[in-house]
């Protein structure tokens, strides 16, 4: 007799002696292994929907007949975590604490404190970090959103680029000859406006006072 | 024949204790409650305790069937009890019923959240009566103890429906907890037969369990009791 594999949770249930399928021996023998994984212990967490349907209802059995009674460290690990976490420490499952060991538990006022201490923290946290923010922005120089004009400054004119004919003058056809007199001349001037600005105190890029 | 009698007990004391012991244990019992209710959650220790084994094994994993989400709907309750102590009211009985409809309310939204169909839910959902005898000190132990037997006489009604080889198979199996090889040998057929036999056997086992139950029942179960979580 055919079994209806297709439909294991509701259809039709074979009578015992029936032949079973070749699909229903493999089913068969999968949800035979998961049953001893169970019964060891070593339930897997990935399994078919239908075996695991069925897997529910043999564990039903097997609790309703007394054969799976929580585990005394499993109980205590569960009731250690449980008032780990009423008061805020944290925790997890499995800290294997003996259940007079822990220290006393505190009162539920000082246990909400401790709740909200982090958050008390990171919120003076933040308002400092804010007035920090806050405090730089306003010390920090606006600037103009379009760059401003350069502005002129009164400066000597030894200091800025200008013509040579002030200091050389026209040049007679005779002294054509001279050029190098003449660039001698210029560069000594110009030498003396670098060397006035380089020295003089108080200006940009200057090292006044270290002469 | 009587399936599954004598096979190992839940922790929850089966012999009556005298009146006296029951007053003074109920009379402890408040106190915690109260020194609890105060902010001494330490006082709820002995609560947890004395009730997580029952809650676990007759209340939660009788309806989950599953050790690894019973475990976390235990601690779910265990957890939910400690934060809203306050709201318990005290009301000269145990806490084990408010413990326990906490715990029912936890395996209701997992099976709400799994949306399958749990035919296994629903035939645990007739429950025995939550309320217990007012009068009565020993709350907890009686409808444990209730309770254990309601889902021992489910079980048995549905093994009873069950055809002999099928009926041995589980009890072989799953109540007597034999090896493969074992059971085969008893039956006198291979271990592949006896995969075969176990696997039908479950399934029958299944489609009986859930014939007597409407589908849904499970939603009504918590509607008129306080809903503490």
């Amino acid at each position: 007799m055919a079994t209806d594999d297709d439909d294991i949770l509701t259809g039709l249930v074979p009578d015992p002696d029936a032949e079973p399928t070749a699909a229903e021996r493999a089913h068969a023998k999968t949800f035979a292994e998961l049953v001893d994984k169970t019964l060891s212990g070593r339930t897997p967490p990935a399994m078919s929907a239908d075996d695991r349907a069925l897997l529910e209802v043999a564990t039903v059995i097997r609790a309703t007949s007394g054969g799976l009674p929580l585990a005394p460290a499993k109980q205590r690990d569960l009731i250690e975590d449980v008032l780990r976490q009423a008061v805020g420490v944290g925790g997890g499952a499995g800290t294997g604490t003996s259940s007079g060991a822990m220290p006393g538990v505190v009162p539920i006022e000082r246990a909400r404190a401790r709740r909200w201490a982090p958050w008390i923290v990171a919120g003076a946290s933040t308002l400092v970090a804010a007035a920090a923010v806050v405090t730089l922005w306003l010390r920090t120089p606006s600037r103009p959103s379009a760059p401003a004009p350069p502005v002129a400054r009164a400066v000597p004119a030894s200091w800025t680029s200008r013509p040579t004919d002030p200091l050389i003058g026209p040049i007679p056809r005779e002294r054509a000859g001279d050029a190098g007199a003449r660039i001698d001349y210029i560069f000594a001037d110009r030498l003396d406006g670098f060397r006035e600005r380089r020295w003089s105190p108080g200006e940009p890029g200057s090292r006044g006072g270290k002469r | 024949m009587r399936l599954l009698h004598g096979v190992g007990e839940v922790s929850v004391a089966s012999e009556p204790a005298g009146d006296q012991q029951q007053r003074e244990e109920l009379e402890e019992e408040q106190r915690q409650v109260s020194e609890a209710q105060q902010g001494n959650l330490d006082a709820m220790r002995p609560i947890l305790e004395r009730y997580a084994r029952p809650l676990y094994g007759t209340v939660i994993l009788p309806r989950l069937g599953d050790t690894a989400s019973a475990e976390e709907v235990l601690r779910d309750t265990l957890a939910t009890a400690v934060e809203k102590i306050r709201r318990f009211t005290w009301q000269g009985k145990s806490i084990y019923p408010w413990l326990r409809q906490i715990a029912i309310n936890k395996v209701y939204d997992v099976h709400r959240q799994s949306k399958r169909s749990r035919r296994l839910a629903d035939a645990m959902v007739h429950e025995v009566p939550v309320e217990s005898d007012p009068q009565s000190h020993a709350d907890a132990q009686l409808i444990a103890d209730q309770e254990r037997r309601a889902h021992r006489e489910r079980i048995e009604v549905t093994m009873a429906q069950l055809q002999e080889r099928y009926r041995t198979a589980i009890e072989l199996r799953l109540v007597q907890e034999l090896p493969r090889e074992e059971c085969a040998r008893r039956l006198g057929v291979t271990i592949g037969t006896f995969d075969v036999l176990l696997f039908r056997a479950v399934r029958a086992f299944r489609k009986h369990f859930g014939e007597r139950t409407a589908p849904g029942d499970f939603l009504g179960e918590h509607t008129s009791e306080e809903r503490p979580s």
